[in-house]
């Protein structure tokens, strides 16, 4: 069954009626908003499923529309905390991504500023590389980003995807060995992204960031995972009620190929490990289950199907 | 308002400098900054690295006094300020009470200030210094040039006289040359640095 990532917009007037429908059909519900009349539910549905789910929205005033980017985590990389790149643009573009369905983390670095001082520490490589892609946001200058790019990069294993001042084609040129997407004339300024052209610019990063990830599931494909990243998620949900009293806005958030549980990994990785999820088949026997860098929480790598023999 | 009569970014890198003068112009339109300078130049170079801001003043506001903002009417065994604006209330409450202490000092509204048993003549009252606007121009022209130059430009150096400043920053230690380069940028907006 190969699910596709789909948001709902629709009214709080019977949105459960769709909750149950896509529960039903097998889908997973990964994000649910209520803002004031209006609910967002973030979701996976089967692909052969779609059509019937947007004409049930349709008869209740909702909208079904496909989002690429539900169920991933991207890292929005900048170059450090000061107001020289927050709130805008790193803040600007985390925010467009977050609209769209995606999780994004800032990450900023300790010492990603300058040219010869910038560096890249163990602790932000292994954040970033929890992540399903890193959004780059550099400055303006060519000199800057060809010299510390290198620095930078050092041990990412994420897709990487550039912005920055220079045009496409200098970005493209400069950057050895290439990343996976560019994104010419974004780089460091000081207002509310707000015009027509600079949506347009989001746009376009948007569309670069969809395009590397489309071509990761393409990869991802030919290996299929053991498991679907929203069931997992659905069987943490049922087997551990702790997660209902974590007051992050997304408890588990859907990777991917895993799953972030933001519950501390010392007191609840064994009883994760061994939640059974069909069959006698446990989460520990199809998926590597690891601290996170990130605070004390849980990281759930899940394992291709050439790795564990079993899709369940 | 007085506008700035010359206002150029210099960059070996055309792009780069393009985006440094559109960032100039909002930091200092953010900051409320523009009306106060007369010239500026910068000049970017990533390939050393280093940033200089070199500019000129307009002339700076005189010193806020009391009579500028309030109407002084000395009555029987007190003396009664109507203020026009508030923007000068709190340092002007602050310099009264350390004058003439918490006790003599009413303030029944936000626009009226009572002086009770003080032995301040009026006129003199009305020529007590409140404010010195320079004071916190330059403080914020140099807070605006740390959010302009480049991140990571850490090793500063910066410089400001009633008519003049400059502001030069990088990520090395800054040499001899740099005094001369100040000099010539000084030279291309046709001044003399100080």
């Amino acid at each position: 069954m190969i699910l596709v990532p789909v948001t709902y917009n629709g009214g709080v007037y019977r949105h459960n009626e769709i909750m149950d429908f896509i529960e039903d059909i097998g889908g997973y519900i990964v994000q649910k908003h209520i803002l004031a009349s209006d609910v967002v539910l973030l979701c996976f549905v089967p692909k052969d499923d779609v059509e019937l789910l947007r004409s049930i929205a349709k008869s209740m005033g909702g909208e079904v529309v496909d989002s690429p980017l539900v169920g991933t985590e991207i890292a929005v990389v900048s170059m450090s905390l000061e107001i020289h790149h927050l709130p805008h643009p790193s803040c600007d573009i985390a925010e467009y991504l977050r609209r769209l369905g995606a999780k994004s983390n800032m990450v900023s670095l300790a010492r990603g500023v300058g040219k010869r001082i910038a560096a890249l520490n163990d602790e932000e490589r292994d954040v970033i590389n929890e992540h399903d892609l890193a959004v780059y946001l550099m400055g303006n200058f060519e000199k800057c980003i060809d010299y510390k790019m290198p620095n930078l990069r050092r041990g990412i294993e994420a897709p990487i995807v550039i912005c920055g001042g220079p045009n496409k084609e200098t970005l493209q040129r400069i950057i050895n060995p290439p990343v996976d997407g560019y994104v010419g004339n974004v780089g460091r300024f000081m207002h509310r992204t707000k015009e027509s052209e600079e949506f347009t610019k989001l746009d376009e990063i948007i569309s670069e960031i969809t395009r590397v990830l489309e071509k990761k599931r393409i990869g991802d494909a030919k290996d299929p995972l053991s498991v679907s990243p929203a069931r997992l998620m659905d069987l943490i949900k049922e087997n551990v009620p702790k997660i209902h009293q974590v007051t992050s806005p997304t408890p588990l958030t859907v990777q991917m190929a895993g799953l972030r549980v933001k519950l501390p990994y010392d007191t609840f990785a064994s009883e994760i490990r061994n939640i059974e999820i069909e069959d006698s088949v446990k989460i520990g026997d199809v998926s590597n289950v690891t601290p996170s860098r990130m605070r004390d929480y849980i990281l759930i790598r899940i394992l291709p199907f050439s790795d564990t023999n079993v899709v369940v | 308002m007085q506008a700035v009569e010359y206002f150029e970014v210099e960059c070996p890198e055309m792009v780069g400098g393009e985006y440094y003068k559109k960032i100039t112009n909002i930091v200092l339109l953010d900051h409320n900054l523009i009306r106060t300078l007369h010239k500026i130049h910068i000049y970017v170079d990533p390939g050393v690295p280093i940033f200089v801001a070199v500019g000129i003043l307009h002339k700076t506001p005189s010193l806020i006094r009391v009579r500028d903002f309030a109407a002084v009417n000395p009555l029987e065994g007190k003396i009664m300020l109507v203020l026009s604006n508030e923007t000068y209330l709190a340092p002007m409450l602050k310099i009264f009470w350390q004058r003439f202490g918490q006790e003599h000092v009413e303030q029944p509204d936000r626009f009226t200030v009572i002086l009770k048993g003080v032995t301040i003549d009026a006129r003199e009252l009305e020529d007590v210094i409140v404010a010195d606007p320079s004071e916190s121009l330059y403080k914020d022209l140099i807070y605006a040039f740390k959010c302009i130059a480049p991140e990571g430009f850490r090793i500063r150096r910066e410089f400001y006289t009633k008519e003049k400043f400059f502001f030069v920053a990088s990520e090395d230690t800054l040499t001899g040359d740099v005094d001369a380069l100040i000099q010539s940028k000084f030279k291309i907006m046709g001044e003399v640095m100080p």
